[in-house]
């Protein structure tokens, strides 16, 4: 299973990538949570999967699913969600200030 | 001696006191104490029983630097050129700048370089060396900048100190790598283990980076260009920098280095070579100028192109004649720059083609010319000392050592031909410089103002110089034994016998070569008009000039080229490139060290239900990218998070897949409600070919995360450090839920930050929303 | 030696941070209370870099957890150093900072996003957890974003959009690359990690999870090729947040990196290495380019950020103490001089209305000051003694020639010759010339400018002429990361 999780982790990375490549900033975005969505996959599968319990204490339990693995995702999702949410505004405002969401039409030059 | 190399610094201190009173007097008056103490200080080291003399202080020892410094007769005859010559300088200057000029910059700069040029000649420590000499750069370059309105000064100042920045940062590289071979930073020391550097396998590349350090400093071939243009400086700087002291420096380094390096055939070929060529290109050149100080540049750099290749030869006559001619030069070329000056402070002109005929108005300057400029000729006469040091060069010319490099053989044939041939110009140029200023017809005319004697004051420093020039000529050997000896033995690196020198020793070869150039030179300076159309002719278009400003030129345009290919602004790009450099590096290090391993042991078994939420997870993934409707995207992003709720839920994770929809939700709201406003997504529009290599970026990617994840659960090296919370989670955390106290407890300083991650994030949206530019809040 | 001086340096600027969130709007109150706490913030960094010094490494077991089942943050000289040269900015910064911001950005929470950036660097700094690693960088990234979008300029908006997006990426591929190397070693502390990574000598997968750390890092720290992300949204935001920016995000990065290949990664030298020295001579010659290429002043001292992380780099791939040693001096050296020379090119643009150096001409004859204390940062900054940059360039050459490498200390030295051009031009085109007299000089605004540089440079000055009294420290840090077992026993103890 842990090979398939993974598997289905590089997809998500692969769409994710190809999305973060394109020149209109709801895909890059979309592009960004699907990688992040890979990435906390990536960290659960990095644990054990499903050699045990969820890691809540009981007495006729030996084994638990790895807990450390779920603390950090607990934390990388709370961050990313910060992230995501301030680039979603981000990229609603440069947009309007700009007057396009074209990202390959946001160049710039060197004087500005 | 710590004391008086900073004597010039602590004065140039006070120099904005001394400033404010500078109309009642001149600040130059103050500024004269430096140089002329340190004059006199080292004066009385003159004499026949004169030893080396070495003092040290504490710098960075941690870093071996030192302020050692070691007197020795090479840097006493350099630090009584510098503070006598700046003593005369200075004195002149307070008469060639008006008290309306910023003196208090101009002695600043001044002073700095006098310190500058103390350190450099007294330094025992390479890297204490190499941090005077870079000051020497930096002052000059200021110095060359002193008139910084006119686009000259600007562009000389910037040519002298980026050549010789660039020569200074090489020497750098050399004195590391000598110093790391000798393990010491004393020059003295490191003499000692010369056959320990002339073994090293990195002998030839410290020679090269040492020599391009003093080649750029000394204006040899080709990066003789600096010194014309640095001729923007005020004159007394020209005078004093760009003739007498800065570029000597150059000449200096070579001759400290000479015990060590002169084991090496290649010492001759390159400083030889270099200095012969220098000369006559030097000399040549300096036929086809008009103004005063172009002249003079370009005899500076053809006569320091003579010096060095004496150094070159390394014999005891050479390197004698060397040292005597660094004095002479000295005394000659000091006078003339300050008799140039004069004429331009009379005249309002340097352009020699508008000048003529001022020897009767200007009695006194002109004879000074005459001594001068027939010293420099080495004409024949016995009160001048251009001539002895000429004779002699010519003598050591015919008497170099044979070698084991063929091309140094070659080189040594050809060397008095070369010696005779520029001599031959020296001559040309030095006649023209005197007789088409002062002799011929008047042009006055042509001049702004109305030429007549300079005061006093100005003629004092040319006058002594003058009077060096003839007493050194009249007493060839006042100076020799008390003082050059010890120099030339410094640089012989063994003791050697003072030469006698005398005006006639018979005819010998030499004198015949004496007299070549005088009589050629004499018949070309005559009939000098009719050369004019080869002068104009060769090398015409062909300069250095060209290279330099090519170079400099480009390093803008062509790194603007550069950079804009891919500074492009374009997201796209850059993403693009750094994903490729991530994949290229990571397969190649993945394959380098075969890291990949693949192993099913102990894997969790599969199950239908995970294959199905695993699938519906990737088909929406994959549908994100071809979607249309903004909506719908949204949403089947959306269904990509809640799959992996449900898949926390399998696996056990039930905080997670709580925190992971309520997250998602969240987050859908957030992006249709940011993207509610904007336009829908467009069909993607890319070429074909952008389309396949975004495809074949992705692919890779996912793929390398795949395969280093696969690699990754495969070589399970260690237990977990989970078990230990799972132990300890009650007993000392006091929680069932080890998930919540790992988070709260021991791992508590993440959640802590996470949550003022958070908190910036809000507040960031809060000034993102509020904080608009007034352009749009209407 | 526990104690929990080792979470001051970054606890106090955090509740500084909060606390200034609540006056926002008062801004006489909250300039001078960001300008005390900050003063009194360094004095306590200064103490605890003191007692380090003294007593050895301090080491915090945070929540009691013993290492390396909890975070722990570990106060040690290299990490106190910078936290210390952190503040020294900082310092600068926050004076500078009034005249520089307009109203509107003070009241939109700079204060607090400074003190929370200022917290976060501290926190990478010190902390001894690669996990935890990543929150503290997430904390001093989500704070640049807050800083660089702080006013909501076009520009400003366009370049944020690209900054914050190539950082989130790289943060993303930061936690999964945590994640595999938990997957292997069981582990996210650093020293146990280090530890068990040697066991193993580096086999297998470990030496490409290195590698995705190095990209990690690198973007971070703006290597070749790596940092295109930079130069254009460094510039976009007000000069003072430049200057934090400049003087602080890619440092982490490269201090990252550093930690890393001098602790964990060191078995497998002859490709990560090797690898990095290659990567030091492309980051050299094209951040030099880059900074040849532009009249934009405040763009030319972006570009020059990038080769001076390629010297940086350089000292880690020659994997010497020297190297080390030298890595660090210059570390130092360049947090205060790049933060220096964007509050000076900051002062230039608002003095002379335009960042154009085309524009610019004469400045000199308004401004002496600024024009000399300019043209003592173009040296600081090229290398020339006697100041810091020298020092810094000399060790690590040093090491360079050390380890044979000669070929890439040429490039250094090159490199140094076009980074001195770059920047000397604006002197000569810029401040040198005709007086313009269309500018009327506002000598006032001028001194508010200078005053912080003055500061900076001073720094910069004493790191030369007195470097006596630091490269011995230094050193020590230099023979310290060469042998990484002191950190591991320190932490782990058993």
């Amino acid at each position: 299973m842990e090979l398939i999780m993974s598997i289905l982790a590089g997809v998500l990375f692969t769409a994710g990538v190809y999305n973060l490549l394109q020149k209109q900033m709801l895909r890059i975005i979309i592009g960004t949570a699907l990688i992040s969505h890979g990435a906390h996959l990536f960290i659960l599968t990095m644990g054990e999967l499903k050699t045990g319990a969820p890691p809540i204490l009981d007495y006729d339990i030996e084994h638990y699913a790895d807990p450390l693995p779920q603390a950090l995702i607990l934390t990388s999702i709370v961050i990313s969600f910060g992230v995501t949410s301030l680039l979603l505004v981000l990229a609603y405002r440069a947009s309007k200030e700009n007057g396009t969401d074209n990202m390959e039409k946001l160049r710039g030059n060197e004087n500005d | 001696m710590l004391f008086a190399v900073f004597l010039p610094v602590l004065l140039a201190i006070f120099i904005p006191f001394f400033s404010k009173w500078k109309e009642k007097i001149h600040t130059g008056y103050f500024v004269l104490l430096a140089p002329l103490a340190v004059f006199i200080y080292f004066v009385p080291h003159v004499g026949n029983d004169f030893s080396p003399v070495s003092q040290s202080y504490n710098w960075i020892p941690s870093l071996n630097i030192g302020l050692d410094f070691y007197l020795d007769g090479l840097s006493l005859l350099f630090v009584l050129l510098i503070s006598g010559i700046g003593t005369l300088v200075t004195f002149y200057s307070i008469f060639y700048l008006h008290k309306s000029e910023r003196l208090d910059q101009f002695y600043v700069y001044l002073l700095l370089f006098m310190t500058a040029m103390f350190g450099v000649v007294l330094s025992d420590n390479v890297f204490v060396l190499y941090s005077f000499w870079e000051l020497t750069s930096i002052s000059s370059f200021l110095l060359i900048g002193y008139w910084n309105y006119r686009e000259g000064s600007r562009y000389g100042a910037l040519k002298s100190m980026l050549i010789t920045v660039f020569g200074g940062l090489s020497m750098l590289g050399g004195f590391i790598l000598l110093s790391i071979i000798t393990e010491t930073t004393s020059i003295q020391a490191m003499m000692e283990q010369a056959d320990v550097i002339l073994s090293s396998e990195y002998f030839g590349l410290i020679l090269a980076l040492v020599l391009l350090g003093a080649f750029t400093k000394s204006a040899q071939f080709p990066f003789h260009i600096w010194l014309p243009d640095a001729m923007e400086a005020p004159t007394p700087v020209s005078a004093y920098l760009h003739s007498a002291t800065m570029v000597k420096a150059g000449i200096f380094l070579v001759a400290r280095f000479t015990p060590i390096f002169s084991g090496s055939d290649w010492f001759f070929v390159f400083v030889s070579g270099i200095g012969i060529l220098t000369l006559v290109w030097g000399s040549y050149m300096a036929v086809r100028q008009t103004d005063l100080k172009g002249i003079l540049a370009f005899s500076t750099i053809s006569q320091l192109g003579m010096i060095m290749s004496m150094l070159g030869f390394g014999t005891s006559v050479a390197i004698f004649a060397a040292v005597f001619h660094i004095l002479n030069h000295a005394t000659f070329k000091g006078s003339l720059f300050m008799i140039a000056g004069i004429v331009d402070h009379e005249t309002g002109t340097r352009d020699i083609r508008r000048l003529g005929g001022l020897a009767t108005l200007m009695p006194i300057s002109a004879t000074l010319a005459f001594f001068g400029t027939f010293s420099m000729a080495g004409v024949p006469l016995p009160f001048l000392n251009g001539f002895y040091s000429k004779e002699m060069f010519f003598d050591a010319s015919l008497e170099i050592h044979e070698s084991s490099i063929a091309f140094a053989n070659v080189l040594a044939q050809a060397i008095p031909y070369l010696a005779v041939f520029g001599s031959i110009f020296t001559f040309v140029y030095s006649m023209y410089l005197v007789f088409g200023t002062f002799m011929g017809e008047k042009k006055l005319d042509q001049l702004k103002m109305k030429p007549h004697e300079a005061p006093i004051g100005m003629l004092v420093s040319p006058i002594i110089l003058v009077l060096g020039v003839v007493i050194i000529g009249i007493f060839p050997n006042l100076v020799n034994s008390t003082f050059l000896a010890h120099t030339a033995e410094a640089i012989y690196g063994q003791p050697m016998k003072a030469k006698h020198v005398e005006f006639w020793h018979g005819w010998i070869t030499p004198l015949y070569m004496s007299l070549i150039v005088v009589g050629v030179g004499a018949v070309l300076a005559f009939t000098r008009k009719s050369w004019n159309s080869i002068y104009s002719f060769f090398p015409g278009k062909l300069s250095f000039n060209k290279v330099y400003d090519f170079l400099v030129d480009q390093s803008e345009k062509a790194s603007a080229k550069i950079t804009n290919l891919y500074m492009t602004g374009s997201l796209r790009l850059y993403m693009a490139l750094i994903l490729v450099a991530i994949l290229v590096c990571s397969f190649g290090v993945l394959w380098i060290t075969d890291g990949f391993a693949f192993d099913t042991t102990g894997l969790a078994e599969i199950t239908v239900h995970e294959i199905l939420i695993a699938l519906t997870m990737a088909v929406a993934a994959i549908c994100t990218i071809f979607t249309r409707n903004k909506i719908a995207a949204i949403l089947i992003l959306g269904v990509v998070g809640y799959g992996l709720a449900l898949l926390f839920v399998v696996y056990r994770a039930p905080d997670l897949a709580l925190t992971q929809l309520v997250v998602e939700t969240i987050t859908v709201a957030l992006f249709l409600l940011c993207f509610y406003h904007l336009p829908n997504l467009r069909e993607r529009t890319e070429k074909a070919s952008q389309k396949l290599i975004n495809i074949v970026i992705s692919v890779a990617f996912g793929t390398l995360m795949t395969v280093v994840a696969i690699s990754a659960h495969s070589t399970k090296l260690f237990d977990k450090i989970s078990d230990y919370f799972l132990e300890t989670s009650y007993k000392l955390g006091g929680g069932d839920n080890v998930v919540n106290v790992i988070l709260v407890d021991m791992r508590g300083i993440d959640t802590l930050f996470e949550i003022v991650v958070l908190g910036i994030a809000a507040f960031a949206i809060y000034g993102l929303i509020k904080l608009r530019n007034k352009k749009e809040a209407e | 030696m526990i104690s929990n001086l080792a979470a001051l340096p970054i606890v106090i600027p955090l509740i500084a941070g909060v606390l200034a969130a609540l006056f926002h709007k008062k801004l006489k109150i909250v300039r001078v209370y960001a300008q005390v706490l900050t003063l009194i913030n360094t004095g306590v960094v200064a103490y605890i870099l003191f007692y380090v010094h003294q007593n050895g490494s301090v080491i915090l077991e945070s929540g009691d957890w013993m290492a390396p089942f909890g975070i722990v943050l570990v106060a040690d000289m290299l990490s106190m150093t910078l936290v210390l040269t952190t503040n020294i900015v900082a310092i600068a910064c926050i004076f500078y900072a009034p005249q520089s911001l307009s109203q509107k950005q003070e009241e939109f929470y700079f204060y607090t996003f400074y003190f929370l950036l200022i917290s976060g660097v501290s926190g990478a700094f010190i902390t001894g957890d690669l996990f935890n690693l990543f929150v503290f960088f997430e904390v001093l990234l989500m704070a640049s974003y807050g800083l660089i979008v702080l006013g909501g300029e076009k520009v400003q908006l366009r370049e944020s959009m690209k900054y914050v997006l190539i950082n989130l990426f790289s943060s993303m591929l930061f936690v999964t690359t945590i994640a595999f190397l938990y997957s292997v070693v069981g582990t996210v502390n650093m020293a146990q990690i280090a530890e068990r990574v040697g066991e193993v000598e580096q086999t297998g997968i470990l030496t490409t999870i290195g590698i995705l750390l190095f990209f990690v890092f690198g973007t971070k720290a703006a290597l070749f090729p790596l940092y295109y992300w930079l130069p254009r949204p460094y510039i976009a935001p007000n000069p003072v947040i430049s200057a934090l920016f400049g003087a602080l995000l890619t440092k982490v990065g490269i201090y990252s990196l550093l930690r890393v290949f001098s602790l964990i990664f060191v078995h497998e030298r002859d490709v990560t290495h090797e690898f990095f020295i290659w990567i030091a001579a492309l980051t050299l010659i094209f951040g030099s380019i880059g900074a040849l290429s532009t009249n934009n002043i405040k763009l030319v001292v972006a570009y020059n950020i990038i080769p001076a992380v390629g010297f940086m780099l350089v000292g880690i791939g020659v994997y010497n103490s020297t190297g080390f040693s030298g890595t660090v001096y210059y570390l130092v050296h360049d947090m205060i001089i790049k933060a220096a020379l964007f509050l000076l090119v900051g002062a230039i643009a608002y003095l002379a209305g335009t960042s154009d150096l085309r524009k610019i001409r004469g400045l000199i004859h308004h401004y002496p000051l600024l024009g000399w204390m300019f043209f003592i940062s173009a040296f600081v900054l090229a290398g020339i003694p006697p100041f810091s940059g020298f020092v810094g360039k000399l060790v690590l050459l040093q090491g360079a020639m050390e380890a044979d490498r000669i070929i890439i200390a040429i490039i250094g030295l090159g490199s140094s010759l076009l980074i001195l051009l770059s920047v000397i031009r604006i002197f000569v085109r810029g401040f040198w010339g005709e007086k313009d007299e269309s500018i009327t000089p506002n000598r006032n605004a001028a001194r508010g400018f200078i005053m912080p540089v003055v500061f900076l440079l001073f720094f910069s000055v004493i790191l030369g002429v007195g470097a006596e009294w630091f490269y011995p420290s230094i050193e020590s840090i230099g023979d310290y990361l060469m042998n990484p077992e002191n950190y591991i026993e320190s932490i782990l103890k058993e």
